[in-house]
């Protein structure tokens, strides 16, 4: 027997199997969800630095509590924007054949591909009323909360019309028909029959808008940066991330403001968390007394003019309000002014996200997938089902409060050991692996387990089951969690700010550069970002695509 | 045994199989066949209990360590690889020489009839061409027992019947040892060289195929493997030239020895096969046609007897034109083909149940 066919002998053992398995479920725990919650455990340890410096200024109150109301209204109104834009649209992806279909597909998907602070940049100079106004664009808004509500609508938008169309497509047709072979007209048969079915599809994308609303600090940052024409201050319209970016940049100087910081943490924490429940309680429980039917209004709305009405109006607004203000920094660039600048700081922070992605997307696919695998293959286990919550958690989370709190966490484990640059990495690891996690885990479900059991049967190795029959099975799933976790990990902007204030990343240097004003510039890092993330979108769709059912 | 939190899969399975021996574990839907089968290829472990192969112990011996092959009820084709390279994933994780698999896999695509399709996907082929493939990737690592799970229930019927053929003449040439799981009795009849009868996780009994036909151990075998007639009464005489039971209404009907005490409650057993119509005056038990079912080469009637419940007979199709529903007939049989058994503790309707 060769050494490697020891080592092959030694890894499938139960032993090492349990014990690879207990040391990813420990990684889990103590690298991404204790870190993620930790600074909760501060409401007890620092609660008279809080009671002191927080509690009893009511002008810091007032900022605190105003933000937070402010974000919970945005994912608010953005959830319900999104939903009621985006079902006609997911409806024609799910039910129609039309021509143009796959290229309605594609531009669905575009938002995603832009970095949300290139997206922020791009939406901004299209909305806002600036004093110089780009060409083309509308300048016609000033009010910060009807922009950060328009922003927000662009990069959600994808996710709810992506949830809504998965869910439509697995609903069975039949329903709806024997509905209508029943005498009820379409809009009857399709509001009784078919929207109660898809509320678990409703969940999935109302949680993913609400909490990527909640979350996103680069592109809001740049969009009020960029409204306001200057960088912003403590008195300026400011959302719950804003405010942790902006006390997290003034704390190097100001230590007093930790305990602000950590209040404004722990209060998006546990309303995010709150909320998670509470919406899915919600869409799941609480019954609309939608039974009743109004024939002939319901009748005259389902024919002649009034559907095309709708279709048309939802796809013009996916063009107007989701597609043109994503890559409205196009026509910016080609009118704008050329400046000459030393483009090797840019060049530089493009590394290092580079780097950080890379890195990032190698540790949540070296501890993910056996995450997902656990969790997939051990469904019926208690320990099995709660890791499943759990892996939830930082997807919920804001990212700034995530970063803060992780900042914290390896602050007091040992403040020396960790240079910027890991805790940065263990940061975006943090909010990406449940990228990974979920869509390994979707894709193992999917499977049946006779493959893997068949092929230990004629003689293969755990490891080599895995190896030959699973893994080219689940490949694409693999590579489409990778990639979300690079691309997203890419674009992050929250987080790195929360956890280390000076940090040198590609979305940090293009909001330094809104902030002073350097707009050009900042278009054109904006643009390379869009370009690198776009080819990396591409991959995904081509991956995805391929595989194997 | 195998629990599975409070149900009890699989309970006091004790079963011997023989070398090159093709055995059928014959049981309803949920009676621990699959259950059976995963133990003893090492998928599940169980609570208590042994698996010996070879009187070596393996119960808890790692699948892939068993050389126990399962096929399972949709093939679990690798749908990644081709017919040739599904067929040699088991040499070729042994690291078995290259020229060997070569040569192996010539004879192997020959045997199960697939040479020309040895680089196809496996959804490109029909029901019939996976389950053959299936059965070269299972035989190609020369299993000491081979375990089937269904294999012929995705099929068409017709296709199914002629595999069983196929499947059984295979296995003879090749001396495989075989253990193969099915609900369906026809199925087991034709194939098992023994048949082991598996109810609520419990082996019944296990015998050839005509002994748990001839000679049921209790009504729930007899009614399992070809229908049966049921008649409930008392032993009324028994001696060793039959014995004789008598219901509540008066109707006497004989049967074989047996050796249910006179006086005792009792449950006479006879196949529907082995049921006759008579004429009025030559019968024990009379009774009126209830319902006639033409079913092709034979004619299925149901008479219902006062007092005796239904009793079920096939007549050649040639005769259907002498009875009709309503018409009031007799019903008897050979007294060698009834057997008399103890009154079932549950009652009778507990123990012809099937779930």
């Amino acid at each position: 027997m060769g050494s490697s066919d020891k080592l092959l002998e030694f890894i499938s053992g139960r032993g090492f199997r349990k014990g690879w398995t207990a040391f990813n479920i420990i990684f889990f725990l103590s690298f991404i969800i204790l870190p993620t919650v930790f600074i909760l455990s501060s409401a007890v340890t620092d609660w008279s630095d809080i009671q002191e410096h927080v509690l009893s200024d009511p002008a810091t109150m007032d900022l605190i509590i105003s933000a937070v109301v402010v974000s919970f209204e945005i994912a608010a109104i953005v959830t319900v924007i999104d939903f009621v834009a985006g079902l006609p649209v997911a409806w024609m992806m799910a039910r129609k054949e039309f021509r143009g279909k796959q290229f309605l597909d594609t531009l669905i998907d575009m938002p995603l591909a832009v970095p949300t602070a290139a997206l922020g940049f791009s939406a901004a100079i299209f909305w806002a009323a600036t004093p110089n106004p780009p060409p083309f664009s509308l300048s016609a808004i000033s009010s910060p909360m009807l922009l950060i509500v328009l922003l927000h609508v662009v990069f959600s938008y994808p996710y709810m019309v992506r949830s809504l169309t998965a869910i439509l497509g697995g609903i069975d047709e039949t329903y709806e028909t024997a509905g209508r072979t029943l005498g009820a007209s379409r809009l009857t048969a399709v509001r009784t029959i078919t929207l109660p079915l898809f509320r678990a599809g409703l969940v999935t994308g109302a949680i993913l808008c609400f909490a990527r609303s909640l979350s996103e600090t680069g592109g809001t940052i740049i969009a009020l940066a960029t409204l306001y024409g200057r960088k912003m201050v403590e008195g300026d319209f400011q959302t719950g991330p804003t405010l942790i970016g902006l006390w997290k940049d003034a704390s190097v100087a100001d230590p007093t403001l930790v305990p602000a910081l950590t209040f404004v943490s722990i209060l998006l924490i546990i309303l995010a968390l709150v909320l998670l429940v509470v919406l899915k309680v919600a869409i799941m429980k609480v019954r609309v007394p939608l039974r009743k039917v109004w024939p002939s209004p319901e009748k005259l709305l389902s024919r002649g003019l009034f559907p095309k009405i709708k279709d048309t109006s939802a796809i013009l607004f996916l063009l107007i309000v989701v597609i043109v203000p994503s890559f409205f920094i196009f026509t910016y660039v080609l009118t704008g002014t050329p400046s000459d600048a030393d483009w090797n700081p840019f060049i530089d922070a493009l590394v290092t996200s580079f780097v950080v992605a890379s890195v990032v997307t190698a540790i949540d696919l070296a501890t993910g997938i056996p995450m997902a695998l656990y969790i997939a293959k051990n469904r019926t286990s208690k320990l099995s089902q709660l890791l499943d919550v759990f892996v939830n958690i930082p997807l919920i989370v804001p990212t700034a409060a995530l970063g803060f709190s992780l900042g914290r966490f390896w602050n007091t484990v040992d403040p020396a050991a960790m240079p910027p640059i890991v805790l940065i990495i263990l940061s975006h690891v943090a909010f990406t692996y449940p990228l990974v996690v979920r869509n390994v885990v979707g894709a193992v479900e999917g499977i049946d387990p006779a493959y893997e059991e068949t092929a230990r049967t004629l003689g293969a190795k755990p490891l080599q089951s895995f190896r030959r029959v699973l893994l080219p099975m689940i490949k694409g799933s693999i590579l489409a969690g990778a990639i979300m976790a690079f691309t997203r990990s890419l674009g992050e902007t929250g987080a790195t700010l929360a956890v280390v204030a000076n940090a040198n990343t590609a979305p940090v240097f293009i909001v330094n550069l809104v902030n002073d004003q350097s707009y050009y510039l900042a278009a054109m890092a904006c643009i390379i970002l869009i370009i690198i993330s776009y080819v990396f979108m591409l991959l995904l769709r081509r991956f995805t695509r391929e595989e194997v059912v | 045994m195998k629990r599975f939190s409070d149900v009890t899969a699989a309970d006091g399975l004790d079963l011997t199989v023989n070398d090159r021996e093709y055995l059928c574990l014959l049981g309803p839907t949920g009676a621990g066949k699959t259950t059976a089968l995963r133990v003893i290829a090492g998928l599940t472990v169980p609570d208590e209990g042994k698996v010996l192969f070879d009187g070596r112990e393996v119960t808890h011996l790692e699948p892939e360590k068993r050389n126990a092959v399962l096929l399972s009820q949709t093939y679990s084709l690798f749908p990644t690889m081709t017919v040739a390279e599904n067929i040699m994933f088991g040499p070729d994780i042994r690291k078995v020489p290259e020229k060997d698999k070569e040569q192996m896999l010539f004879s192997l695509l020959d045997l199960v009839r697939l040479t020309s399709r040895a680089d196809s996907y496996p959804r490109e082929l029909s029901g019939g061409m996976q389950q053959r493939c299936a059965l070269a990737r299972a035989i190609a690592t020369s299993p000491d027992v081979l375990l089937l799970d269904e294999p012929l229930r995705a099929l068409d019927a017709r296709l199914r019947i002629d595999l069983r053929r196929d499947l059984k003449s295979l296995a003879r040439t090749l001396g495989l040892t075989v253990v193969h799981v099915t609900h369906d009795q026809d199925e087991a009849l034709v194939m098992a060289d023994r048949i082991a009868i598996i109810r609520a996780g419990r082996i019944v009994q296990v015998g050839t195929p005509a002994e748990v036909f001839d000679e049921p151990v209790s009504p729930f075998v007899a009614n399992f493997v070809g229908q049966s007639n049921f008649f409930t009464g008392t032993v009324v005489h028994s001696g060793p030239e039959g014995s004789v039971v008598e219901d509540e209404a008066g109707n006497r009907v004989k049967a074989r020895p047996t050796d249910v005490a006179v006086g005792e409650k009792a449950v006479l057993a006879v196949k529907v096969g082995h049921t006759h119509l008579l004429k009025l005056d030559a019968a024990a038990l009379k009774g009126k046609i209830e319902r006639m079912l033409f079913e092709g080469r034979v004619v299925h009637v149901d008479v219902d007897v006062a007092g005796a419940g239904r009793f079920s007979a096939k007549i050649p199709s040639s005769y259907r034109g002498r009875y009709q529903v309503g018409d009031d007939v007799g019903i008897g049989w050979n007294r060698n083909k009834a057997k008399v058994f103890p009154y079932p503790e549950g009652g009778l309707e507990n123990e012809l149940k099937v779930d």
